[in-house]
């Protein structure tokens, strides 16, 4: 009998330990692990982390009926297929008072009007990295997309230079070069960046997502296409490694993809009191400028600026000034028509 | 009778089994994923929906919409541009040169390790074993800082070929780096087999060959080579299908030009999320495959049926 008790109280034990979890699907090294232990101490419960590398990687864990989870950072294009399936809560604001610490031109998204189910993180840009060093001896200085499309400039760094291996992100930055909107759906201006990333494509080193940051760390690349978190690391890495040169990012004046991950709470999370408690938590400045100062990531919260390291609150990366803000676009999820006709294009430019 | 093919039936069937479900089924199902349309987030368009009201699965296709859900435009578009074939022809090139290469790097270390001393033999063979000991792709990045602009093999070369007035060149981001790195990968399958046959060959056929006046080269050629050849086209076959499907070498290795075969088949899974015209490349490339190693077989069949006569 004291046998039978005491198991009783052990299952009853370990069944209140379990409801004290939070579940949270994340990116990659997407939150400090002092951030983790702070949150952790102050609600008195456990934050349980997954993983994933891509949005498809996770909307097809979730699409495969995986439960369990609170809360999800996804990217703005991946909400239009979770609301479509219905697997978002809608957020009750008065349980989140740090809501008004975020900038006003990071709420209300086109994918979320009004942000009735999300709430704004942290965000990359799809910008230039560049070798300061290198680029000064090659006579080339960085302001727009024309270091990555102009043949003229890129005559004197070619085979310098790579460009991401994603076809939605080269065919935008080709379009903000010619002026025209990251969201086009017009067959004409999609063909004349075809044209453009033709005409640039012989130059360049290499189409690479994989590589790039320890290409540039190491000089062998003087010019990437890539995402600011990447630069970030790049020059971190450079420091590190005491070289002569830094890496350092770029908006181009064209403007550029903004790519916001946000907070979104699901509709079947087992503990959405612990998830409301995360989300205010990381809306607070300090907590949001730990993510900033670790990884380089643009912060739409305007009260982590005080938190935020001094070097760090003079890139342009982390807090856009206003008039590059305008120009920074987020994607949308394709229409299947545009879609495939992109994809078309870029097998034809991979393949010639 | 029955109770003698028992025994084979037992020790068989796993095997068969196990290729029937994980080569005849998949393959299956690309011809059927081939003749259908993209989904809008991957995958393949559906055939059928699930009714949110009573939750019973609805059957979309019908007698008179079928050509919405089916078609042969994903073979079609293969044809409709040069560009498919050119990239089809570069990488049976790239295979070829690989497995050419390959081979007469391997013959004369595959015949070194046969002719070596018992003791050492198995040492040679266990260094050329030695590479899978460490992940492809970590070899994969060694090569990628061997070939590096900055690397000391780069500027050794560049010094060199300075001296001719050649230099700088770039050896990163080239066909040369793909090549390179393909030979590197596939030697080892090419010295294995060709070393199982030279072992083998038996040594007083080429004692008889001198005392009947041959020379080196006729000793080598008239009796060494012939009887390596099932050897031969053993490592070519091993070495030439993985070359021909690879996309980890060109993607790393490669430049903007660099890709091959298997890197458009995966970027049509991965980037484009155009699955039937990954699964209509797929298609082409192990027809294509199984073709040339049906034409290989038939030659080796005649070749030695030639040598017996």
């Amino acid at each position: 009998m004291k046998k039978l008790l005491l198991s009783l109280a052990m299952l009853s034990g370990t069944s209140a330990m379990a409801a004290d979890e939070l579940h949270l699907y994340n990116w990659n090294n997407y939150i400090a692990p002092e951030t983790v232990k702070q949150f952790e101490s102050e609600c008195k419960c456990k934050l349980v982390q997954d993983y994933y590398g891509s949005m498809e990687e996770m909307l097809a864990k979730l699409a495969a009926g995986a439960k369990g989870y609170d809360l999800l950072v996804p990217t703005g294009f991946a909400l239009e297929p979770l609301l479509k399936q219905g697997k978002l809560a809608g957020l009750d604001k008065a349980r989140l008072p740090n809501l008004k610490n975020i900038s006003r031109q990071y709420l209300d998204t086109a994918f979320d009007k009004g942000n009735q189910y999300s709430v704004p993180y942290a965000f990359t840009t799809t910008i230039i990295g560049y070798n300061d060093a290198r680029l000064k001896e090659a006579g080339v200085s960085v302001d727009g997309w024309a270091t990555v499309f102009d043949p003229k400039v890129l005559q004197k760094i070619k085979g310098k230079v790579t460009v991401l291996d994603d076809p939605r992100e080269v065919f935008v930055a080709a379009l903000k070069y010619l002026g025209y909107p990251a969201n086009s759906t017009d067959e004409a201006q999609w063909k004349a960046a075809q044209q453009v990333i033709l005409q640039a494509k012989p130059y360049w080193a290499a189409f690479n997502s994989q590589s790039y940051i320890k290409e540039l760390t190491v000089g062998n690349i003087w010019v990437a296409h890539g995402y600011s978190n990447d630069f970030f690391q790049a020059n971190q890495d450079t420091k590190a490694a005491k070289r002569p040169f830094s890496i350092v990012p770029a908006i181009p004046k064209e403007g550029a993809s903004l790519s916001l991950d946000s907070m979104v709470v699901l509709k079947n999370a087992p503990r959405p009191d612990l998830a409301y408690k995360f989300v205010n938590f990381m809306l607070e400045g300090k907590n949001s400028a730990v993510l900033t100062n670790m990884t380089g990531s643009g912060n739409p919260n305007s009260d982590a600026l005080k938190y935020v390291k001094p070097e760090l609150t003079k890139m342009s990366t982390v807090f856009p000034s206003a008039a590059q803000s305008s120009k920074l676009e987020m994607l949308k999820d394709q229409d299947a028509k545009t879609r495939r006709l992109m994809n078309r294009m870029w097998t034809e430019i991979k393949v010639k | 009778m029955f109770k003698k093919n028992l025994g084979k039936w037992l020790i068989s069937w796993p095997p068969t089994v196990y290729l029937l479900i994980f080569f005849a089924v998949p393959a299956l199902i690309m011809v059927g994923a081939s003749l259908r349309f993209p989904g809008d987030y991957g995958g393949l368009l559906p055939l059928s929906h699930v009714d949110e009201a009573t939750g019973r699965t609805i059957i979309d296709v019908t007698r008179d919409n079928w050509r919405d859900f089916f078609t042969l435009e994903n073979y079609t578009r293969l044809g409709s541009d040069a560009v498919y074939l050119q990239l089809f022809v570069k990488s049976f090139g790239y295979a070829a040169l690989t497995t050419l290469i390959c081979l007469v790097m391997a013959y004369p270390l595959a015949w070194l390790i046969a002719r070596s001393d018992q003791k050492i033999r198995d040492l040679l063979v266990l260094l050329v074993i030695l590479p899978f000991w460490s992940n492809f792709l970590v070899r994969v990045y060694a090569w990628m800082i061997i070939l590096g602009p900055n690397s000391a093999f780069t500027k050794a070369i560049n010094l060199l070929l300075g001296l001719v007035g050649i230099a700088p060149q770039t050896f990163m981001f080239s066909p040369f780096a793909v090549i390179v790195c393909l030979v590197y990968v596939h030697l080892p399958f090419m010295v294995l087999p060709l070393y199982a046959n030279l072992e083998k060959h038996d040594l007083s056929l080429l004692d008889a060959a001198q005392d009947l006046g041959a020379n080196a080269w006729q000793r080598f050629w008239r009796v060494t080579w012939p009887l390596s050849l099932p050897g031969v086209y053993a490592g070519a076959a091993l070495v030439f299908i993985p070359a021909l499907g690879i996309f980890a070498v060109p993607d790393l290795l490669g430049g903007t030009d660099g890709i091959m075969i298997g890197n458009l088949i995966k970027q049509q899974f991965l980037e484009s999320r155009d699955w039937p015209f990954g699964s209509v490349l797929s298609i082409v490339l192990t027809v294509s495959a199984i073709g040339l190693a049906g034409l290989a077989a038939l030659i080796g069949r005649a070749s030695t049926r030639g040598g017996d006569e």
